[in-house]
């Protein structure tokens, strides 16, 4: 053990121990997700509010970004205000079970529940949450100064009603992109052998034509490498595959909002989801099968990415939130350093023009927020949570972690910069081309419909229906539904 | 003793148990009566619980859905019950020698039952998963199999009749295994001594005392199986297509993804009745025939 011999040696080791606890302390800080600088802020509030020894509890699915804010905003949040948040993390449909059924039946279970973008229309519609934005402009100590609703991107727009109040805090937004192998579609002999069958370069796809080329070519050249053409996210019995389809293949061929128009799926009736452009693009998808990996028929958004990050398949549709860590996290993804980020290939070039406009989209806007049910009991404590996580200094390991982005401002932190470089440009073309995706068709029906049209879209995968009369049969049980909910 | 006092003393010493009864079982199975008689869907435009009356159940017999999953359920069932209880009936005959090790073996073989369904799917599906899973895997490499149950109607019923098999049998066992060793030993050497062949022993002897015991087991195991939800869906999620939906995972999906409440009550009750009458029949169909030999 080292021996103090003086007094010197005494007040030499006191700086030096200061220094030390001084620097531990800024290294804690800067290791957490916290926003030190308003600790003491919402540590006061805590108190003011009696919030203090509470515990508010919230449910989320369990994502990248959800798994951070239980790994990092939480444990901050709880050192600051001394208050304790229990979040339960998820499956996607258990979070909704658990959710929708809590809200339905007033039982004041959660504090806070995930709202994804494409729910929040039915939840509003229901009365089920509380007016965020009016709550903090009522109460003066539940006004964060480090929170500013108008620091977050416009897709905080979606949690708004129709006065412009705000419902949800957002806590992750992505786009569905099309991801590819930047390592095979690199490699000269590769190319040279592509070049040499299709005469063309081997490039990412700009139409389905082009795509299917490549899933061919890339299977057969995987024969005994263990590498498939393409993912397809297309399980049966989990929405997973209803969403890919209808969110993000449809679209790229020009059928938007589900195929449906004014409450009707049927072409009929106005609507467009038994229509030719819905069938092609059904037929393109489920026939990009014969190049998928085998576990396709099981995968949804998470095995997806899962299939991608092992190197089992040379492009695919993946969802943003799970790029950076395939494209940065060499203990869970094979091919870090060689994953590129780019539109998807189209059905019809229109879309594009469509998209550019507004009329249309060539692909799926993902996101969610995190809201608080009106049949909570601690409404007050739970917005001082939503706060805190809705800081514009949380955000930037966020979005590293999660490859999620909700404020204009993260973009230009040197932390997203840094891995923007690592994930070939992923929030750059979030940000550049984020405008031409969507999210889901403002329904209050969603869930309904979706359960009604998703098993004809299983039984088509598994070969049991043809593609078109799935679409023909998905879209009168569509109808039928909505007539049913009185819509 | 005044019966009276007696009466009223059974009845404050039953009120306990009574009054659980009443919240945990009553309750509920009222409560599901009553919401099947309403149309409740979340996200109707209409709010709330509406009355239908029957409404529920006429749109049930025209469901083709719902009568698919509930025929594909009857079947799992039957083919199901009656492997588990040939096996377990051979099981038991097995366990009642002694042989080495047979304690060992013995609590080996009903772990199954202990586990919860939905940790058996969870393993049944990490042993099949494709890319990962042991099973395709090893199928694969040595026969040339592809095993797919993502893919294969055929391979995914293989897979849950299997796993409904090894999870259940050794329960079967067990209860059989029960009723043989309470069957009194003086008949059986009776009939020994007069010259019964085993066949005969089993035929004649063995299996009509031991037939409250397989009543009893059958009905539960029914009951069960008519009900299996949590590992199918863990397993192949109903896949694929609507191939292994059984009628379990239907409701659930009505209730919960779906949110129609109504519905899916009307459902569950119409499935209770069918199970119901399944067993009367059965219980029927067994014990008449032996009571009419009794006369």
């Amino acid at each position: 053990m080292l021996k103090i011999r003086n007094r010197r040696g005494l007040a030499l080791a006191s700086v030096i121990s200061s220094l030390a606890l001084v620097l531990s302390a800024c290294a804690s800080d800067s290791d957490s997700g916290s926003a030190s600088g308003d600790d003491a802020w919402f540590a006061e509030a805590a108190d003011k509010l009696e919030c203090k020894g509470k515990t508010i509890k919230g449910v989320t699915e369990n994502t990248p970004p959800g798994q951070y804010v239980k790994s990092d905003i939480i444990p901050a949040f709880e050192a600051a205000t001394g208050m304790k948040v229990d979040l339960e993390t998820t499956s996607w449909d258990e979070m909704y079970s658990k959710a929708i059924n809590d809200m339905e039946a007033k039982t004041g279970i959660y504090d806070f529940v995930y709202i994804e973008q494409d729910i929040i229309y039915q939840y509003l519609k229901n009365n089920y949450l509380a007016n965020i934005s009016k709550t903090i402009a009522e109460n003066a100590d539940l006004q964060a100064p480090s929170f500013d609703f108008g620091k977050f991107t416009s897709f905080i727009d979606n949690f708004k009603d129709a006065n412009g109040d705000v419902y949800g805090v957002p806590m992750e937004a992505f786009v569905k992109v099309y991801l590819y192998r930047t390592d095979l579609f690199n490699d000269p002999a590769i190319k040279d052998s592509f070049n040499a069958k299709y005469k063309r370069d081997l490039v990412p796809a700009t139409n389905y034509k082009e795509y299917k080329e490549i899933a061919e070519f890339f299977t057969e050249y995987g024969k005994g490498k263990d590498i498939w053409g393409t993912t397809v996210q297309a399980v049966t019995g989990h929405p997973a595959s209803f969403y890919e389809l209808f969110e993000s293949i449809l679209p790229t061929n020009g059928v938007y909002n589900w195929g449906i128009n004014n409450g009707k799926a049927t072409s009929a009736n106005g609507g467009s989801m038994d229509s030719k452009a819905a069938k092609d693009a059904f037929a393109f998808w489920v026939g990009l099968l014969k190049q998928a990996p085998p576990e396709s028929k099981q995968s949804t958004w998470t095995e997806v990415g899962t299939t991608f990050a092992a190197g089992r398949a040379a492009q695919g549709w993946v969802y943003g939130e799970n790029v950076a860590w395939i494209a940065t996290d060499e203990s869970k993804s094979k091919v870090v350093g060689n994953v590129g980020v780019t539109l998807p290939p189209l059905g019809n070039p229109q879309v594009l023009e469509d998209s550019k406009s507004g009329k249309g989209y060539l692909g799926y806007y993902d996101g969610g927020a995190f809201g608080v049910p009106a049949t909570s009991k601690n409404i007050n404590c739970s917005i001082l949570f939503q706060q805190y996580q809705g800081q514009e200094s949380v955000q930037a390991k966020w979005a590293a972690a999660g490859s999620r982005i909700v404020m204009e401002s993260t973009y230009s932190d040197p932390i997203v910069q840094e891995m923007d470089v690592k994930t070939n440009g992923y929030y750059t073309f979030m940000k550049d081309q984020g405008p031409l995706f969507r999210g889901a068709p403002p329904f209050p029906f969603h869930s309904a419909v979706r359960e009604v049209v998703a098993p004809f879209i299983y039984d088509a995968i598994a070969g049991k229906i043809s593609t078109s009369d799935a679409l023909d049969k998905a879209a009168k049980a569509a109808d039928a539904e909505m007539k049913k909910l009185g819509y | 003793m005044n019966k009276g006092h007696s009466n009223r003393l059974g009845w404050i010493l039953l009120s306990p148990s009574l009054l659980v009864l009443g919240i945990a079982g009553l309750a509920p199975f009222f409560y599901v009566i009553y919401v099947g008689t309403h149309s409740w869907n979340v996200f109707s435009k209409e709010r709330g619980k509406v009355f239908v009356g029957v409404q529920n159940y006429r749109d049930l017999v025209f469901d083709s859905a719902f009568l698919g999953t509930l025929s594909r359920t009857l079947i799992f069932s039957f083919v199901v019950v009656t492997i588990e209880l040939v096996l377990g009936f051979i099981l038991a005959l097995s366990l009642i020698k002694d042989f080495k090790a047979k304690t060992f073996f013995r609590t080996v073989y009903v772990l199954p039952v202990v586990v919860a369904p939905i940790a058996v799917g969870a393993t049944w599906r990490l042993m099949m998963a494709q890319g990962h899973g042991p099973i395709p895997f090893f199928l694969n490499k040595f026969f040339g199999w592809d095993f797919n149950t993502g893919a294969s109607t055929t391979q995914a019923w293989i897979a849950i009749l299997l796993m409904d098999i090894w999870h259940w049998t050794p329960f079967v066992t067990l209860t059989l295994l029960a009723g043989l060793l309470a069957i009194p030993k003086e008949p059986v050497e009776a009939a020994s001594v007069d010259g019964a062949n085993r066949f005969q022993m089993h035929r004649y002897l063995i299996l009509p005392m031991l037939l409250p015991v397989i009543l009893i087991t059958v009905f539960i195991r029914i009951m069960d199986s008519l009900r299996s939800m949590e590992d199918v869906y863990m397993l192949t999620n109903g896949g694929p297509g609507s191939s292994t939906t059984f009628v379990g995972l239907h409701i659930f999906r009505t209730v919960f993804a779906k949110q129609d409440y109504g519905y899916g009550s009307s459902m569950s009750l119409l499935v209770l009745y069918f199970t119901i009458v399944i067993c009367w029949l059965l219980f029927n169909a067994l014990t008449g025939k032996e009571s009419k030999r009794k006369v």
